[in-house]
């Protein structure tokens, strides 16, 4: 047993599953149990919840996984089911809703409450036919979606899900008496894509192409989690110039991100120039990752075991301080302009506890009053090394939003070029069978998830994806209803900058 | 000419004589958002598509051209469907990228695989993503401004020089 | 709000002259790949069409069938390639026939 271990003061079920990792299996009656002992004695996040079922008539598996971001430790809690329910999480854990609706719709079994249960990724069109993730008969889906109460002077407002261009399919149903926002509820099974069933079967090089390319603007933060759940599995260990060579990699897909994000931020509020310089910013950016990379959005950089390319650290250490540096001159410009910060101030609030309530990560989360940033508090190669100071605001608008990600350009900024030296190649043969874990890694929307089980041949039974986007998109319609008319909704949106296709994979 | 090649021909040159202006519409059948960032930078300074009379448009009924990402997810179809039937003729339908011309993902029950699988597809820009310099070319193709340079190419570097 | 203007006459002109001029930076960019037909053997094209993540390569008896329209240009052909298979610099793939972007590369020496 280590240090950690004791340290983090877990109940007496659980063991040590690998670095950080700690797991306990429990009987359906013991669940609500431990789960809410590990909420009450640590500040325990929910960081996913999901299950397995191998084969037709095979058991039935929950996970939870938690994440105890003050003792540098995740613990699954693993929970064999049999039945048509299971306890439910929710009741006391909002943060657990979405995912049990999901394994609802996929594997037919329900919490056991009389709560009604909201349609996730499965379109409402579907027939029996329709792929699921588990074998048992489907659910009876048609009745599957939580009420919409519309009385009074509101209207419901269709919107979607062909959008604007440039924007990703997304439907929006707006409650509106004509200017505010009362509710709002989003369908993201329009881009459903079934990646995680596609990867059953699939040797972990091949599933690396599909987990990178499932949720393109994150390939490097969903693709490095993924690789490293495959290492742990297989007991392997990236060579450290490898690790400094993802780092690098993982920085500036974050700092392409917020470039971005602002460069959104602006189209919403109207201000053109802004949107352009911002946008020229980003263009930099992308060119210097091809430059550096070999493509502009970082795709097939990664190797499971290591890096299939090292970056240029010449074009790197050239380029890089100048698109920063033209990024900081925008930026200031912004925050001087009024015109903008009064669209952002006060927008689409999210308060410290919503935040906690839900389970947000990212930007998002420490926007709002949460300090969670999984490579400070469950540090890995190289971020174990690292001088990191996640920046956390209090408000939870959209300019702190805002605030957050120009605060962490600057610190990804310096953590690429301190690391320049220590780059280089690296890849070593992984060969997980019959084995298990979870990865993680901090992509540009907040912490992404994986969890992925081989099987005696080294392929995968198991693969659950959990990009950033699949936690904060829960929060849209609170960040909505906070006193905002509906032209605010592009601009909070444009702020959380979350994408579809991390959460309808 | 064969017929296909004559309403091809046709097509291109009524696109050409919408002459000055070229109204898009973007329809995301299930991308991985990447295309879609390549074509947000159309219109920003680097790219620029307004000088070669290119506009992005948000209703069907004002579009030349549908811009199309993604590999079907089937449930797009209505969608699609619907925003190929509001946009008048002539029109010219585009598929972009390596998902949208049937690479990436197969053919099952979650997507048709490729564009041309739900509608009549007339100009295919493979890329994964292609880039904004691509999509430019693919426009300029679509409307009969520069001419298609794949055909001629055979990729195979020990048989005739290329380029 | 003068500082916006002044900045960016500042700044030039940033625009691509394309379709007038290609950008020079585009040579970083990933290309599908082209092959020397004479460097390749059945053995490796089995080989090529398994690393092959976007089933873009396929084989009838001595000939490579490449989708062009089909690969995501992710090089794990240049890679398991050896020499015989490269970059080809192509980035303006554009087509107005889905046939166009299916290639046939003899495999091994001889005329095609």
């Amino acid at each position: 047993m280590s240090a950690r271990q004791t340290t983090a003061g877990l109940p007496p079920a659980f063991s040590e599953l690998a670095p950080g990792v700690s797991g306990a299996r429990v009987r359906p009656d013991q669940l609500v149990a431990i789960t809410n002992e590990l909420a009450t004695t640590h500040p325990a996040r929910l960081a996913d919840l999901f299950a397995s079922e191998p084969r037709h008539g095979a058991e039935l598996t929950l996970r939870a996984v938690y994440a105890l971001d003050d003792a540098a430790r995740y613990a699954i809690v693993e929970c064999p089911t049999s039945g048509d329910e299971f306890p439910a999480l929710s009741d006391l854990d909002p943060a657990a809703f979405v995912e049990e609706c999901e394994i609802y719709e996929q594997f037919a079994v329900r919490p056991a409450n009389d709560k009604p249960l909201n349609r996730v990724l499965i379109p409402p069109h579907a027939d029996a036919t329709f792929p699921r993730l588990g074998h048992r008969p489907r659910p009876e889906l048609e009745s599957l979606h939580a009420r919409h109460v519309v009385e009074g002077e509101a209207f419901e407002f269709p919107f979607g899900p062909v959008r604007a261009a440039g924007w990703e399919s997304l439907y929006m149903g707006l409650v509106t008496t004509g200017e505010e926002v009362l509710d709002l509820y989003l369908f993201h099974w329009h881009k459903h894509r079934g990646i995680e069933r596609r990867l059953v079967g699939l040797k972990p090089e091949r599933a690396l192409f599909f987990a990178e390319r499932m949720d393109g603007l994150n390939a490097v933060g969903n693709g490095l989690a993924f690789c490293r759940a495959i290492e742990t599995a297989a007991g392997a260990r990236v060579a450290a110039a490898a690790a400094h060579t993802r780092s690098i990699a993982l920085e500036m897909e974050r700092i392409y991100n917020h470039a971005a994000a602002v460069a959104a931020t602006c189209q919403t509020t109207g201000l053109s120039v802004g949107q352009a310089r911002a946008e020229i910013v980003l263009e930099e950016l992308l060119r210097l990752n091809a430059a550096a990379f070999g493509h502009r959005y970082l795709f097939d950089v990664l190797a499971p075991g290591g890096v299939r390319r090292v970056g240029d650290a010449d074009a790197i250490r050239k380029q890089l301080p100048r698109a920063c540096g033209e990024f900081r001159r925008v930026t200031e410009a912004l925050l001087r302009t009024n015109s903008h910060v009064d669209r952002l101030e006060a927008t689409g609030m999210l308060t410290h506890e919503q935040a906690q309530r839900l389970g947000l990560v990212g930007p998002v989360a420490r926007a709002a009053g949460c300090p969670i940033d999984s490579r400070a508090d469950h540090p890995f190669a190289p971020y174990d090394q690292l001088e990191l100071s996640p920046p956390v605001r209090e408000s939870g608008d959209v300019l702190a939003r805002m605030e957050v990600m120009l605060a962490e350009v600057a610190a990804s900024e310096q953590l690429v070029l301190e690391q320049l030296a220590d780059a280089g190649p690296g890849q070593i043969d992984v060969q997980p069978r019959s084995a298990a874990a979870l990865g993680w890694a901090e992509s540009p929307r907040g912490e992404a998830l994986t969890w992925v089980s081989f099987d005696s041949r080294g392929a995968i039974e198991r693969a659950r994806l959990r990009p950033a986007s699949v936690r904060n998109w829960r929060a849209f319609d609170d960040a909505a209803r906070a006193e905002n008319v509906f032209t605010d909704i592009p601009i909070i949106e444009a702020s959380f900058w979350l994408t579809v296709a991390g959460f309808a994979r | 000419m064969t017929d296909d090649a004559l309403a091809a021909e046709l097509r291109r040159r009524a696109l050409a004589l919408f002459g000055r202006s070229l109204h898009i519409r973007t329809v995301d059948t299930g991308s991985c958002a990447v295309c879609e960032s390549e074509i947000r930078l159309l219109s920003a300074p680097p790219y620029d598509l307004h000088r070669l009379g290119f506009f992005f448009t948000p209703a069907p009924r004002h579009a030349d051209l549908l811009l199309i990402t993604g590999p079907a997810v089937r449930a797009m179809d209505t969608a699609l469907l619907k925003t190929f039937e509001a946009t008048p003729d002539p029109k010219a339908v585009v598929a972009v990228g390596a998902c949208a011309l049937g690479g990436v993902y197969e053919e099952d029950g979650f997507v048709h695989g490729a564009v041309d699988r739900v509608l009549p597809v007339d100009v295919y820009v493979p890329g994964c993503p292609p880039s904004p310099l691509a999509l430019l070319h693919g426009l300029l193709v679509a409307v009969g401004r520069l001419e298609e340079r794949v055909a001629a190419l055979t990729f195979d570097l020990a048989a005739e020089v290329e380029r | 709000m003068a500082f916006w203007f002044f900045r960016g006459l500042g700044k030039g002109i940033v625009t691509t002259r394309y379709p007038k001029a290609i950008d020079p930076w585009t040579s970083a960019l990933p290309t599908p790949p082209a092959f020397h037909s004479d460097r390749l053997t059945i053995a490796l094209v089995d080989r090529l069409i398994e690393v092959c993540p976007s089933r873009a390569l396929a084989r009838e008896h001595n000939e490579l069938i490449f989708d062009v329209g089909a690969c995501s240009a992710c090089e794990r052909c240049v890679q398991e390639g050896a020499g015989a298979v490269e970059h080809s610099g192509v980035f303006e793939l554009a087509s107005t026939r889905r046939e166009h972007l299916l290639k046939r590369v003899h495999i091994g020496r001889g005329s095609a």
